[in-house]
């Protein structure tokens, strides 16, 4: 699967991330997804509702975040595509735990952020038997390439 | 029928449907009977029979799990949602990591504090370090001082984190050693022993001091010297830092 975004998109991830170090930060992605392809048209930042003590490394979306973030793309005419989430200090390969709590369908950014600065991101998809992570192809595209970025239906 | 909204990530095993109509008298049957008619959901709703920990069913606005759980009864115009909680994380270095910036928040409001009891003799206010200090070291997310950096200072830019590989527990030692000396302050200026009382708490101001300005923390000393001697209770051994590689 191949996965879309501009660089005002992506920069949008770094700031929250690195705004979140030495936690985890997270968000989810929008935009709309055919067989082999995910366009990302808006970011959408969460706060990491896990207690202070485990959120330099966990992060979790509450159901009632969930809820309204879908409805957030609905009005924007977009769908949930993906989360995206930080390992501070920390590969960006998932770890067992994201696997473990991974949803299918869903592409699965997840950043390194190594002291305070944003390293690599790597797109993750779960396999359709939940047993591994299979790397998305990520495309970070250049302004004006990718139509109408931040568009408010 | 009652109905159940479908999540995004899993529509694509609804044919692309947001809402399924279901059969039953409890969310259970209804959870069944959407699995009978849509098979492939099963796995990523539960496992090993059970409801997995973060697929939640809401009836109306409330979560299951606060009415009956699974066994809450339904009726049939009730409207169902399946919400995910999104979860996960690197999981590394548990509890391996300091923010020196919440311990030097933590010391400057100890300094702070007891100089202004001592110069207003508030003996009250030194109580209130002793119990802040004591709590922040039973329950370290209780710390108030901890709390004020975690809450305000981060958040607004005011202190930036100081990360750094370290053991908590020499540092929760040494604020557990402080909070007996500020205790035993308060007590003995209750009973009327003023320069047993301001001295006990000047040796914690001078030590919390020490640590603030020049980086020595001598409660963590003391630690790694019982760790040294194998005392029961004093598990951490010094770390020695090394740059992480991806």
């Amino acid at each position: 699967m191949k996965v879309v975004l501009s660089d005002t998109h992506f920069d949008q991830i770094k700031t929250h991330l690195e705004d979140a170090y030495p936690n985890e930060g997270a968000g989810f992605l929008l935009g709309r997804s055919s067989e082999n392809l995910v366009e990302i048209e808006f970011i959408l930042p969460m706060a990491n509702r896990r207690e202070a003590e485990a959120q330099h490394n966990r992060y979790s979306i509450e159901p009632k975040d969930y809820a309204n973030a879908e409805f957030e793309a609905a009005r924007r005419g977009l769908d949930l595509v993906g989360v995206f989430h930080s390992h501070p200090d920390h590969p960006a390969r998932p770890s067992q735990f994201d696997v473990d709590h991974a949803w299918p369908n869903f592409t699965y950014f997840i950043t390194s952020v190594e002291k305070g600065k944003v390293k690599v991101t790597h797109a993750w998809r779960l396999r359709e038997d939940r047993t591994a992570f299979d790397e998305d192809i990520l495309e970070v595209a250049q302004p004006n390439s990718v139509a109408n970025t931040n568009r408010e239906d | 029928m009652a109905t159940i909204r479908i999540p995004t990530p899993l529509r694509p095993y609804t044919s692309g449907n947001e809402q399924v109509t279901v059969d039953g008298q409890t969310v259970n049957d209804a959870l069944h009977n959407l699995i009978e008619q849509h098979p492939d959901l099963e796995q990523h709703l539960f496992n090993d029979g059970k409801l997995r920990s973060f697929v939640n069913v809401f009836l109306g606005e409330e979560d299951v799990r606060y009415l009956n759980g699974i066994d809450t009864a339904i009726k049939d115009d009730s409207k169902l949602m399946i919400i995910p909680s999104i979860a996960g994380g690197s999981g590394a270095d548990t509890n391996r990591k300091v923010d020196h910036s919440a311990l030097r928040t933590n010391q400057a409001f100890i300094i702070g504090l007891l100089l202004i009891a001592f110069i207003a003799n508030l003996w009250a206010l030194v109580a209130f370090v002793a119990l802040v200090m004591i709590i922040g070291t039973i329950w370290p997310n209780a710390g108030l001082f901890k709390q004020v950096y975690l809450r305000i200072l981060k958040p607004a830019g005011i202190l930036k984190p100081d990360v750094i590989v370290d053991n908590p527990e020499p540092h929760l030692f040494a604020q557990g050693l402080g909070g007996l000396f500020t205790l035993g302050s308060t007590v003995a200026l209750l009973v009327g022993l003023p320069i047993l009382g301001w001295t006990l708490s000047w040796i914690v101001i001078v030590l919390a001091a020490l640590n603030l300005f020049l980086g020595f923390c001598a409660g963590c000393f003391v630690y790694y010297q019982l760790h040294r001697l194998g005392v029961p209770g004093f598990s951490s051994g010094p770390i020695v830092r090394e740059a992480r590689q991806e």
